[in-house]
């Protein structure tokens, strides 16, 4: 079994437009287990990209306070690329945009990276290994000799970001609104991708503004954050109950004074 | 740099008296002509200083691989060879020297007549002066050639002895073909690499022009590349400057003919303490011609990279239409680089347009890459690559993009050895 700690996690952004330092996350902690699926729901504005930006280790995110520990290692030290052949996998909220690489190539690179310079993978293994999860993701094959996400619509990408995870088999992976732009058909696909991955070698962090897609990816915790800070956990009621009564009720059982967006 | 200019020392005489009398003229012309005329560029940025005259060449022997039609190391060519299909249709595949003897006619009427003349500039008039290599291709009328002429010119710097080479290439009405040539370098002697290429499309010829090049970084290049291009006849340029060495160079398309075209698409990768400074132009004159120029420029370390991208479209040359985009990538803080368009247009029906940019890579896009467990160089390499896919994919040969990208690499992992990861 690995874990993933997150321990009292303070990060702090650079404001471009006050050119000052900017806080973003205020003491987050969590606990990831192979094996285990964790929701994070919150509202927009609270920190839940920051939160996994960080974890992946996007150099635009300075930790000021706190650790993250891969097995009980402290990995922020470590470069984003290392952190991902440690096996994590963060699927962004929004892919980059990579013009002339092909979508096979990127893959075959990621894959590769993991293992030994003299042994890549076959090509023969590869493209089985392609072809069974297109077929899962009800991709075109055509999607491969693209580049990588460009031009890509927004449903697209977020399936693509799972045909990575699925190529890929990280232990740790972060989805961050893989749910968001997708219809109810690509909804269920990219679920299934997920759940295929589903085993006792593996664990995600699914962001979601939905409780819908918990009904397809059932969690085994669900965090909630506001403020930059996890406010509250329980089980897949908890979601059902945010979907229900919105993110002020718990605000004010739980006495936060945290100003929501659509009260602007 | 107009001493030295010794023919009698040259074993190439050979040669025709009125190639001697062209000669002469041009080396009167030296001192009183200036250097290439180019935006961002001072005649003291590079200079070509020529070696001392040249010594006499021990025979070399042909040990390169024989696929290629021609090979030439230094002065001497060591193989000419084209298929018997192609002799017989009259494709003529020639030593520059003994296409003055053998094909004096054509050689009087193209060579450095009114494609490029001697006196334009300075250098152009030492490489009439001194010339000392080169080839020529001719396609005669409705030939096609079955493959792509290969060619591989390798300059030799195991001695002092500047470099230079002709290339002339005819292709008469109605012809196809494709003429790629590499270029190389042995030894690290100093020397002056002064190549220049003239192309001549008759009308409804279609010519593509490959280039893949990898000069010594103590070479000092000049080239001119120049083509007229007659009416309803197409060139496509596509050339990968992968060189090593300091850099003058020029692309001229003149679109003369109607319905012309020419599409100049170049890459070029800079490093160390390289300096490039090049010109591509297309000019319009005939109607409906069409011009694009597409270059793209990655610089490494402390290199410099100036694009001048020249669409000019002259009056008369109504419903033509020029297009450019130029892009430079820088990889280093230390690396200067520059992406100039110019468009002047001397006509109101037409469609022009250009785009220019100059950046580092995107940060967002190595994050992406790394975020999969790509390092850093390796990503790196991956968003050059992308970022001149777009011209080396335009490039039709497979073979030839391959090589391409094969250098390319090899350029990359040099301009990163100093990165730890
Ligand atoms: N580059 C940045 N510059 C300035 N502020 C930033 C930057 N990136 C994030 N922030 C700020 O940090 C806060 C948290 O952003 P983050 O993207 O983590 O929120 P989120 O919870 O993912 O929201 P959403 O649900 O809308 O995706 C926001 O106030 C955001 O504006
Ligand atoms: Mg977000």
């Amino acid at each position: 079994m690995s874990v993933l700690e997150i321990k009292d996690l303070h990060v702090e952004v650079k404001d471009d437009e006050k050119k000052k330092m900017k806080e973003i996350l205020k003491g987050v902690n969590m606990t990831l287990k192979t094996g285990e699926i964790h929701a994070v729901m919150g509202p927009n504005g609270t920190g839940k990209s920051t939160l996994s930006e960080t974890i992946m280790g996007n150099p635009y995110y300075h930790v000021t306070q706190g650790d993250i520990l891969l097995n009980g290692e402290s990995i922020l030290d470590m470069e984003v690329d290392e952190r991902a052949r440690k096996g994590l996998f963060l699927a962004m909220q929004y892919p980059a945009e990579v013009p002339g690489v092909t979508n096979a190539e990127f893959l075959r690179t990621a894959i590769n990276v993991r293992r030994p310079k003299d042994d890549p993978m076959p090509i023969s293994e590869f493209l089985n290994e392609l072809d069974k999860n297109l077929d899962l993701l009800d991709m075109d094959e055509a999607m491969t000799e693209r580049y990588l996400n460009e031009g890509f619509s927004g449903g697209e990408k977020k399936r693509n970001e799972i045909l990575q995870l699925l190529m890929i088999k990280p232990q740790f992976a972060i989805l961050d609104e893989i749910d968001s732009g997708l219809d109810i058909d690509a909804l269920k696909v990219v679920s299934r991708g997920v759940n295929a991955m589903r085993s006792e070698n593996f664990a995600s962090l699914i962001i979601t503004h939905y409780q819908r897609l918990l009904n397809y990816i059932v969690p085994d915790v669900v965090h909630v954050m506001m403020g930059g800070r996890v406010v509250k956990d329980g089980g897949p009621e908890l979601a059902q109950r945010l979907e229900n009564e919105g993110y002020s009720g718990l605000r004010d059982e739980l006495g936060l004074d945290i100003k929501l967006v659509d009260e602007d | 740099m107009d001493k030295k200019t010794d023919f009698s020392k040259n074993k190439l005489l050979h040669e025709p008296r009125w190639l001697t009398q062209k000669r002469l003229a041009a080396k009167k012309l030296i001192p009183k002509l200036g250097m290439p005329k180019m935006e961002h560029f001072k005649e003291n940025d590079i200079v070509f200083a020529d070696s001392e005259s040249p010594v006499f060449i021990q025979k070399i022997e042909n040990n390169t691989d024989n696929k290629a039609n021609f090979i030439q190391i230094g002065t001497q060519t060591v193989q000419a060879k084209l298929s018997q299909a192609m002799t017989d249709k009259g494709v003529k595949l020639l030593d520059i020297f003994d296409a003055f003897e053998q094909i004096p006619d054509i050689m009087q009427k193209y060579f450095m007549t009114e494609i490029i003349r001697a006196d334009e500039n300075k250098l152009n008039a030492i490489h009439l002066a001194n010339l000392n290599s080169g080839l020529v291709l001719y396609i005669p009328k409705n030939v096609a050639l079955d493959e792509p002429i290969e060619v591989k010119l390798i300059q030799d710097s195991r001695q002092k002895l500047d470099w230079y080479c002709h290339i002339l290439i005819i292709a008469e009405e109605n012809s196809r073909g494709h003429f790629l040539q590499h270029l190389s370098t042995i030894g690290d002697q100093k020397n002056i690499a002064n190549l220049m290429v003239e192309v001549i499309a008759k009308p409804g010829s279609h010519l593509e022009f490959s280039s893949v090049e990898e000069l010594g970084s103590n070479t000092t290049l000049y080239f001119e590349r120049k083509a007229k291009i007659e009416t309803d006849a197409h060139i496509q340029w596509a050339i990968g400057l992968m060189n090593s060495c300091d850099t003058v160079g020029q692309i001229d398309s003149e679109l003369i003919g109607e319905g012309s075209y020419a599409n100049s698409q170049l890459v070029s990768v800079t490093g160390g303490q390289q300096k490039v400074f090049l010109n591509n132009r297309v000019t319009n004159h005939g109607p409906h011609s069409t011009g694009l120029i597409n270059q793209r420029g990655v610089l490494l370390d402390q290199s410099k990279l100036i694009f001048n991208g020249i669409g000019q479209i002259v009056h008369g040359a109504h419903g033509s239409k020029a297009d450019q985009k130029n892009r430079v990538l820088m990889m280093s803080p230390d690396a200067r680089g520059d992406a100039n368009p110019l468009l002047l247009i001397d006509e109101n029906d037409v469609i022009a347009a250009h785009a220019a940019s100059v950046g580092p890579v995107d940060p967002v896009q190595m994050n992406y890459l790394m975020s999969r467990g790509i390092p850093y160089k390796q990503a790196q390499r991956l968003v050059i690559r992308g970022f001149l896919g777009a011209v080396l994919d335009a490039i039709p040969d497979k073979d030839v993009r391959k090589k391409m990208i094969a250098i390319l690499e090899r350029k990359l992992i040099n301009g990163q050895r100093y990165r730890k990861n």
